[in-house]
């Protein structure tokens, strides 16, 4: 089987290279979408870095421990490093077991609306990918024609358009150790790439296993049939 | 005790019923189509179902059901796929047994002699309905929650052995044990649609024996199992399809945050295969909490053998057909209906589907029948 898929995967990998080298900007896409869709590591460890500078500080992401950050291609000492820079709440280091430190701020701190758990955000939200940069990109004046309630912001793509989060992300929050340029679109797509991996985290697996289960069920079925035919052509 | 030389050492000392004639005895009709060959493919969905579903029980924890669930598709090995197995084999499960029921009732195959066959159909669908509902509930989500809240409101609350049942079943309002006791329900359910499935293949056999020999009969092996493994093969790629790349399908996506007990998502649809039956009991909301209307749907389905009022006559009207295919529309339209709450008119439009589905059965089945049967 190694055999057959090889050069199919080879031709895959071509295209996946090719996919992280253009900007992904201009058309709006990520390597994450569609069937054949894999997790591009590069955008998702730079996601991480603004997860954690920025989004962490405010909301909680209970499903994920820092082992998890491994299948994001860093080695074992920089996931323990990254680990061990996380105070807990008794001061203490995290470590690889932990789950991702909770703020730990209750809801009277955010004027009553608590900043959801970020896990899962990107599967219980429609077109996830697309609303989470269009949530971190759309934040705007108010038009004329809309008043405020206290303590909300004017946000495009927010049901409602009155989100309660200021705006998170402006551009250079961070700089990349890659040498992208941080601005807030490239920020607002590589944080939702990582958001996406954090609710799907075996999408990578799913498509590598479907695509073999898929062509050989196509096969077998095609066999099948034509099985049953010839058996009933047989009889008279 | 005299032992029969000719049987085994197990035949002998354990004989089993009715055993049958052999595979390759050429006893059977020419022509069979594939949709024959639906319920072996619910049995073998159903024990696949049963060996997806042991295996999450061993990781599931009912006082942690969301946590369990996202600890199976992150930590255990391989769980998001025994997950997604067990999901999707649900929506198979459910699609196949649709097709039968509407097969059966565009075949008419529910009229006497085979109403035992008809009725054990109603029943396991009616079972998977409820099975299906506390999986559903099982996965403690944002959604599902609600619907668990709201049933279990309804249940105790109702009066009389009715009510005395439900508190019993749920023990009360929701509240920190109700999923375990649906975890114990979803599994001991489950085994019963084995027993319903074994039934419902008994009374179809019989069926069969009683009908004329055909004239010129095929042996069921190799003719059938070849088109049953053909149907078999045809199936699982469906279900890799789904499993693989969509895995999520027909399932409300708010559902995949976990339940909070002050927030109720603005979109509270169910997962598909529940839905032509969560709009019927929205309709009936104050009857019983849509208890009433989850028994009438189910009750006028069991009762067709007897609304259909064609007696023995065999005259296949093209009204009958065309009737088959508007309920058809119409239990879609009932689960689409529950399922886009953007659709300003989708209310009124359930109410519409409710009623058509109703008069279908009580007044257009015994009307068309007994005229086409002149």
């Amino acid at each position: 089987m190694r055999r057959i898929f090889a050069p199919i995967l080879a031709v895959g990998l071509l295209f996946g290279a090719a996919a992280q080298a253009e900007d992904t900007l201009s058309p709006l896409h990520w390597q994450s979408q569609g069937s054949f869709g894999s997790y591009d590591k590069a955008a998702v460890q730079r996601g991480f870095l603004v997860y954690q500078t920025v989004c962490a500080s405010c909301h909680s992401a209970n499903a994920l421990h820092y082992r998890d950050l491994e299948a994001l291609g860093f080695t074992p000492d920089q996931v323990a490093g990254i680990a061990s820079s996380v105070k807990l709440a008794d001061g203490s280091p995290a470590t690889l077991n932990d789950v991702f430190k909770a703020p730990g701020v209750g809801a009277a701190a955010f004027g009553g609306a608590l900043p959801p758990d970020l896990s899962n955000i990107e599967t219980s939200r429609p077109h996830g990918l697309h609303y989470i940069y269009g949530l971190l990109t759309g934040y705007a004046a108010a038009p004329a024609s809309v008043t405020l309630l206290p303590g909300r912001f004017y946000n495009t793509a927010y049901p409602g358009n009155q989100i309660a989060m200021p705006q998170p992300l402006k551009g250079n929050e961070v700089t990349y150790a890659d040498g992208t340029a941080a601005t807030l679109p490239q920020e607002a797509a590589d944080v939702s790439e990582f958001l996406a991996w954090s609710a799907d985290p075996n999408l990578n697996a799913r498509h590598e296993v479907g695509l073999r289960a898929v062509l050989f069920l196509l096969f077998l079925s095609i066999i099948a049939i034509a099985t049953k035919r010839k058996i009933w052509r047989e009889t008279v | 005790m005299s032992t029969d030389v000719k049987k085994s050492w197990l035949a002998s000392r354990l004989p089993c019923p009715a055993k049958e004639s052999g595979h390759c005895a050429p006893t059977m009709e020419r022509g069979r189509r594939y949709g024959a060959t639906l319920p072996t493919l619910i049995s073998a969905t159903v024990l696949f179902l049963l060996a997806s579903g042991l295996v999450q029980a061993v990781y599931y924890n009912p006082a942690h059901g969301f946590d369990s669930i996202q600890f199976i598709l992150r930590d255990v090995n391989s769980g998001w796929l025994i997950h997604a197995f067990h999901v999707t084999g649900a929506t198979m499960l459910f699609a196949a047994v649709y097709a039968l029921l509407f097969r059966d009732i565009y075949r008419r195959a529910y009229k006497a002699p085979g109403e035992l066959v008809w009725l054990l159909r109603v029943k396991l669908y009616a079972l998977l309905l409820l099975v299906g509902w506390l999986g559903y509930a099982l996965s403690d989500g944002a959604v599902s929650y609600w619907s668990l809240t709201g049933a279990a409101n309804a249940a105790t609350g109702l009066s009389g052995v009715a009510g005395a049942v439900g508190r019993w079943f749920f023990g009360g309002p929701n509240g920190a044990g109700t999923v375990a006791r649906l975890e114990v329900f979803h599994a001991v359910l489950a085994l019963t649609v084995l027993v319903t499935l074994g039934a419902q293949r008994c009374a179809a056999r019989a069926l069969a024996r009683q009908a004329p020999a055909p004239k010129n009969p095929v042996s069921c092996h190799p003719y059938y199992t070849a088109q049953t493994f053909a149907a078999l093969s045809v199936f699982a790629l469906i279900f890799a399809v789904l499993v693989f790349f969509a895995p999520h399908f027909g399932l409300n996506h708010l559902n995949t945050a976990a339940s909070d007990t002050l927030v109720v998502p603005a979109v509270l649809s169910p997962p598909w295969y529940l839905s032509p039956v969560s709009a019927v009991a929205g309709v009936f909301a104050t009857a019983g909490g849509g208890i009433f209307g989850v028994v009438a749907m189910l009750a006028v389905l069991a009762a067709l053998p007897w609304l259909d009022r064609s007696g023995t006559s065999n005259k296949r009207g093209k009204l009958y057909r065309l009737l088959i295919g508007l309920l058809l529309l119409d239990v879609i339209g009932l689960g689409w209906s529950v399922s886009d709450p953007a659709c300003t008119a989708a209310g009124s439009l359930t109410l519409v589907f409710t009623i058509w589905y109703f008069f279908h059965f009580l007044v257009l089945t015994p009307l068309v029948t007994a005229l086409e049967a002149e």
